[in-house]
């Protein structure tokens, strides 16, 4: 016995959602050639021939920039105005690949494991996730290898998989996804398979292993020696989570606001002083490395990666945490003879 | 087969102690974008590649300080790419002579090949140290083409009326992450601090936000006015696929109109805004 929707059902769901002062994400060709997740006007049609989405649901809960308060001089007086307690619209998040799903546990921990961040909480508070069982990999997909897959349930709160051509078999996960479908699914006799995900890529117990030991090991700057040193890869990235506070403003007020920010840029670690504890790009890979698969896994108990692939995709010269794990992990038996960069 | 060449040069660079490093192109697989190697050992030569997947343009890399340090190097530049090595020299940020420059002909990049090549005049390089080339009849065709092809993107946007011009930038610059790919890929923006990095006191916001990639993308076409080579990497490199090509072209067209300008074409021209000439315009200032 299952729950099954069909795609005109589906369709009214969201639309309904928007007509009730909601907003609803999910992947659209913002382009010709180009898929994102972006705030959809209406249901419209459920994309389909597309992997996954060039950037991730990330900056719908941590958004690139966000006014923190704002603050305004009158004479000698500052005078500031809170911002987190504005309302937020109600979030439907349809159609996410199990992969972007997967990164909202892991940033949950992140944005509560000792200060509570409201604005982060607020927004996750709203949402209701959908996520789609992926039928198709490409070659820079490795979500089995970090404890993911294609019909993962981390983060989710119902799960569709494609059943047929017009319909999908609905799980749902939590109350958030019993409500939202409550008296839209019909009983079906069929339940729709789980497609096979990617092969196994690297053993992720090993390279947390590796990277704990080889802080100095000269590899990080060989394997990384093309790095541009951009933050494509944290950006389009469902679980790097860097951001840095600045005021914006000027001589009358202005806002405290907190952006995105990169361990790839040169200035991440630039001290006042000018010195750069990280000043190579192999330093700074090391630590993208090191904060994924070691030291938030220490703290957290999980992989900080879903092996969405996105940096692979993105990357202007093709390196990917993948391209740098696959080769640490062929690499190892001859490591002594890597000469230092 | 040029790729035998390149190797086969490759290694005798490095064994002969002319060059020690040479930096070409690599790629994972057949088909997939190739990507910039540092080949220091004449053994690993046959990693190098050459086919239509090889548009990075690699003079780009000579500003990185891990580049700096493997030593002196040899580079493998197309005919465009080698228009930003001679702005780089005019610019005094590279002394042609510490580098060896191979130059490669080019019949197109990427599949479909890029925008910038249909209307490409520099399919041989001209000014390297040496260039390989498919044959010599080839060699022999010297391919010209009109401004009105280069610039036939820009002139059709420009047919726009200003607000949907207006409205086009609008939802281009709101894909922006600010992720500065762009910035990094781009062979002139070598600034070690760039103004968008500047922040006692904050120049450009660094939010992502209207105001903020409005600033940063007019900051960025303009410091590359007149100095742009028109690789197009800073386009490729996206990951929101924002249309810079036609920003540059905006750019470049003025220069060409106001200036007779175009940039790295010819190494012995002096660049608009680093030279000074008595017959400089200016029935601007009022
Ligand atoms: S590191 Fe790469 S594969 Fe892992 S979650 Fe981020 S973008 Fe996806
Ligand atoms: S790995 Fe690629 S995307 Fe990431 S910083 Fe380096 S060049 Fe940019
Ligand atoms: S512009 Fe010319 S030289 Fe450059 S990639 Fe295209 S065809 Fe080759
Ligand atoms: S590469 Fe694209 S998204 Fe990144 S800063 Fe440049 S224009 Fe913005
Ligand atoms: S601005 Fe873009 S097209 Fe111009 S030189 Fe830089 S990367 Fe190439």
């Amino acid at each position: 016995m299952s729950e099954i929707i069909t795609h005109a059902e589906l369709r009214r769901l969201m639309d309904d959602w928007i007509a009730r002062g909601g907003e609803v994400i999910g992947p659209a060709a913002v382009k010709p050639d180009l898929v994102q997740y972006a705030r959809l006007e209406s249901a419209g049609l459920m994309l389909s021939g597309y992997i996954h989405p060039a950037n991730s649901i990330k900056e719908f809960f941590f958004p690139r920039s966000e006014i923190l308060y704002r603050y305004k001089f009158t004479g000698k007086k500052i005078e500031l105005s809170d911002v987190v307690n504005d309302p937020v619209k109600p979030m439907l998040i349809m159609g996410a690949r199990p992969c972007d799903a997967s990164m909202l546990p892991i940033l949950d921990r992140v944005f509560n494991w000792d200060y509570k961040d409201n604005f982060y909480d607020k927004r996750r508070d709203a949402a209701t996730v959908v996520t789609m069982a992926c039928t198709e990999h490409d070659d820079a997909c490795f979500c089995t290898s970090v404890g993911c897959g294609p019909a993962a349930e981390q983060g989710s709160d119902a799960l569709l998989i494609r059943l047929g051509e017009d319909a999908f078999e609905v799980r749902c996960l939590t109350g958030k996804g019993r409500a939202l479908f409550q008296g839209k699914t019909q009983p079906g006799e069929r339940t729709a398979e789980i497609p096979p995900g990617p092969p196994l890529k690297f053993d992720a117990d090993f390279v947390r292993k590796f990277t704990r030991d080889n802080f100095d090991n000269p590899i990080w700057g060989e394997l990384t020696l093309r790095c541009a040193g951009c933050a494509a890869c944290a950006y389009t990235c469902p679980t790097c989570h860097c951001f840095d506070i600045v005021d914006e403003g000027n001589a009358y007020g202005g806002a405290r606001v907190k952006n995105w920010d990169c361990c790839q840029f040169s200035m991440f670690t630039q001290h006042a002083s000018g010195h750069n504890p990280r000043s190579a790009q192999g330093q700074r890979q090391r630590q993208r490395l090191s904060h994924k698969f070691a030291i938030y896994p220490d703290k957290f108990g999980e992989i900080l990666c879903t092996g969405c692939g996105n940096c692979g995709r993105i990357c202007p010269v093709g390196l990917g945490v993948l391209t740098v794990l696959e080769e640490i992990s062929n690499a190892t038996p001859s490591l002594e003879s890597v000469e230092p960069v | 087969m040029i790729v035998d060449q390149l190797r086969e040069l490759c290694a005798r660079l490095l064994s002969e102690g002319t060059a020690q490093v040479v930096i070409g192109y690599g790629q994972a697989a057949p088909g997939k974008p190739a990507y910039p190697v540092f080949i220091r050992r004449a053994e690993d030569a046959d990693q190098l590649v050459w086919n239509d997947q090889c548009m990075t343009n690699l003079a780009a890399t000579l500003k990185r300080r891990e580049v700096k340090a493997l030593g002196k190097p040899a580079v493998i530049v197309k005919g465009c790419d080698e228009r930003a090595l001679i702005m780089l020299a005019k610019e005094s940020q590279i002394v042609r002579a510490n580098i060896y420059v191979i130059g490669v002909e080019c019949n197109g990049a990427g599949r479909p090949a890029m925008a910038k090549c249909a209307s490409c005049d520099v399919h041989v390089p001209r000014w390297t140290d040496t260039v390989i080339r498919e044959t010599e009849s080839q060699a022999a065709a010297v391919r010209t083409t009109p401004s009105s092809a280069r610039y036939a993107d820009l002139e059709a946007f420009m047919r726009k009326t200003p607000e949907a011009r207006l409205a086009f930038w609008r939802a281009e610059f709101g894909r922006c992450v600010k992720c500065y790919a762009c910035r990094q890929v781009c062979p002139l923006c070598y600034c070690e601090r760039c103004i968008a990095d500047k922040n006692r006191p904050c120049v450009i916001d660094t939010s992502a936000t209207p105001k903020g990639n409005f600033a940063w993308h007019i900051t960025r076409a303009f410091h590359l006015a007149a100095r742009c080579a028109g690789c197009d990497e800073c386009a490729r490199a996206c990951p929101a696929h924002i249309d810079l090509r036609l920003l540059n072209l905006a750019l470049a067209a003025a220069a060409e109109d106001h200036f007779g300008w175009r940039a790295g074409m010819d190494p012995e021209a002096e660049p608009p805004a680093g030279a000074y000439s008595l017959k400089d315009k200016e029935d601007f200032i009022g």
